[in-house]
Order: C-alpha cells, then sequence, then structure tokens
C-alpha cells in the first residue's frame, strides 16, 4: 500500500512535468497540429526527411557497441571532470594537520 | 538487528543491478542511429518502469532531504538534490518529446502523432543535456558506487580466486 501510494506520487509528478512541457510547446505556437491524430493521419518524419535516423538500418552489434563506447566516453570526461577534482580536495582537506592549542 | 542489516544489504544489491541496467540502458538508447529506432523506443520506454523502482529505492532519501531542505544542510547534499530533481524534469521532457516523434511505440498502439519540429528539437537537447546530467550524477555518487563495486563484485570475485589458488597450492 506504501509502494502504491510512492507510485502515484512519482506518476503525479511525471504528468505534472510532462502537462508543463506540453502546454510549453503548444504555447509556443510551432506546432503544425494539436491533439492525436489516429494512424493514416499524415507524413512521419522519414518520409519528408526531419528525422535521420532510419528504420531499415536496423541494429548491428557493432553499431551498439560502438554507441555504447561512445556514449560510455562522454559521461566517463564528466564523471572524471568532477569526481577527480573532489577527491583531491578531499584528500587535501584530511592531509591539513589539525591545530590543537 | 541482523534482519536490518540483511534488508539493507540486499536493497544497496538490488539499486546497485537496477543502476547497472538503466545506465546500459540509456547508453545504448543514446545512439538510436546505431542501435536502429525500434530498440531505441522500447528500451527507453522500458528503461522508465526501472526509474520508478531506482525512485522508489531512494524514496527514504529523498523524503529526509526534502524536508531538511529549509534547514542547514551540506552544499555537496543540495547540489545533489537539486541535479536529481534536473534529472528527473530532463527524462521526463526526453519521454514526452520522443513518445511525441515516436516511430514505432506510437505506431504500434495505433496512435499516430502530427509532425513537429519543435519535439523534435527539444528531444535532441534535452537528450545531450541528459547525457550531461547523467554524467554530473554518476560523479556525485562516485564514491558509493566505487564502495558498493568493490564490496558486491570486486571483493566476492577476489575472495573466489584466492579460495581457488588456495585449492590449487593445496592440491
Amino acid at each position: 500500500m506504501k509502494t502504491l501510494g510512492r507510485i502515484l506520487i512519482i506518476l503525479i509528478a511525471f504528468a505534472i512535468a510532462m502537462s508543463i512541457t506540453y502546454m510549453a510547446v503548444n504555447a509556443n505556437g510551432s506546432t503544425s497540429a494539436s491533439g492525436l491524430s489516429f494512424q493514416g493521419g499524415g507524413e512521419d518524419f522519414r518520409s519528408v526527411g526531419l528525422r535521420p535516423e532510419s528504420q531499415d538500418e536496423g541494429s548491428s552489434v557493432s553499431g551498439i557497441i560502438f554507441g555504447l563506447m561512445k556514449n560510455i566516453i562522454i559521461v566517463a570526461f564528466v564523471v572524471a571532470m568532477v569526481a577527480f577534482p573532489k577527491n583531491l580536495m578531499q584528500q587535501r582537506r584530511r592531509a591539513v594537520p589539525v591545530r590543537t592549542n | 538487528m541482523s534482519e536490518t542489516i540483511t534488508k539493507t544489504k540486499n536493497q544497496t544489491k538490488l539499486k546497485l543491478v537496477i543502476d547497472i541496467a538503466i545506465f546500459i540502458a540509456f547508453l545504448i538508447a543514446m545512439d538510436p542511429r546505431s542501435s536502429g529506432i525500434a530498440v531505441h523506443e522500447w528500451l527507453a520506454v522500458s528503461a522508465l518502469a526501472a526509474i520508478f523502482v531506482h525512485l522508489l529505492l531512494s524514496w527514504d532519501w529523498i523524503v529526509q532531504i526534502t524536508r531538511r531542505l529549509t534547514s542547514k544542510m551540506n552544499s555537496q547534499t543540495r547540489i545533489n538534490y537539486i541535479l536529481n530533481w534536473a534529472l528527473f524534469i530532463d527524462v521526463t521532457v526526453v519521454m514526452l518529446s520522443g513518445l511525441m516523434i515516436s516511430q514505432v511505440v506510437m505506431p504500434s498502439l495505433g496512435i499516430s502523432l502530427p509532425q513537429n519540429f519543435t519535439w523534435r528539437s527539444l528531444h535532441d537537447l534535452s537528450a545531450n543535456l541528459f547525457l550531461v546530467l547523467l554524467g554530473l550524477h554518476t560523479a556525485l555518487h562516485w564514491s558509493w558506487i566505487a564502495d558498493t563495486f568493490k564490496r558486491y563484485i570486486f571483493q566476492p570475485l577476489g575472495s573466489l580466486f584466492s579460495t581457488k589458488s588456495k585449492k590449487d597450492i593445496t592440491a
């Protein structure tokens, strides 16, 4: 019961954030059409060339590994930029001798 | 007492497994050109369920920090809390914009959404931001990650090999 309540709170938070985003995009006035239209209601991004990723390309193991490695390098770079200076600062703080009167 | 310790240990293990799964899933999903659009969309949708579990496992921390937010607090904890909210909002934007430009998930449900370039650019922008936020989130939890890896993965593996080598010596 407690977990269900927590899930509900997370869902509400998600719904609020999604509603704000949806309203912000719609208020932007750049929407071509609003609301849902069921299948057959228009061209998709691929046919008009707006979405470069092609579904026909499919997923290859080497492609997945390459993508994985590329993103790992980006994340590792950010981690190194933050974690190492942080650890260094902590070590320095520990190394400073405590003055006793 | 020992029951509580066992429960905490199991929760930490579960958290580690889920975090690794979310991390790998997002790293694969973040590159749709190489993984393919179907893998990209379905993996992201299923990662959402894992994020729910991740939030549920961190619930006590979230509640504790939210209550103490106005009082005096460690600056690192405050930064961590703000960053986590930014990550939550960014994930929501990534998911919503992704669903709005979906080519696989939404059509499979029989829903076709009108094309909108704003959603597309918002999806790109929030996804790039997500990668940076994920890096920062990982960096701020680096000591926990390193400790948990050492305790639950490296140490058991090390002890496994050391007992094996001891047996080899005695044999």
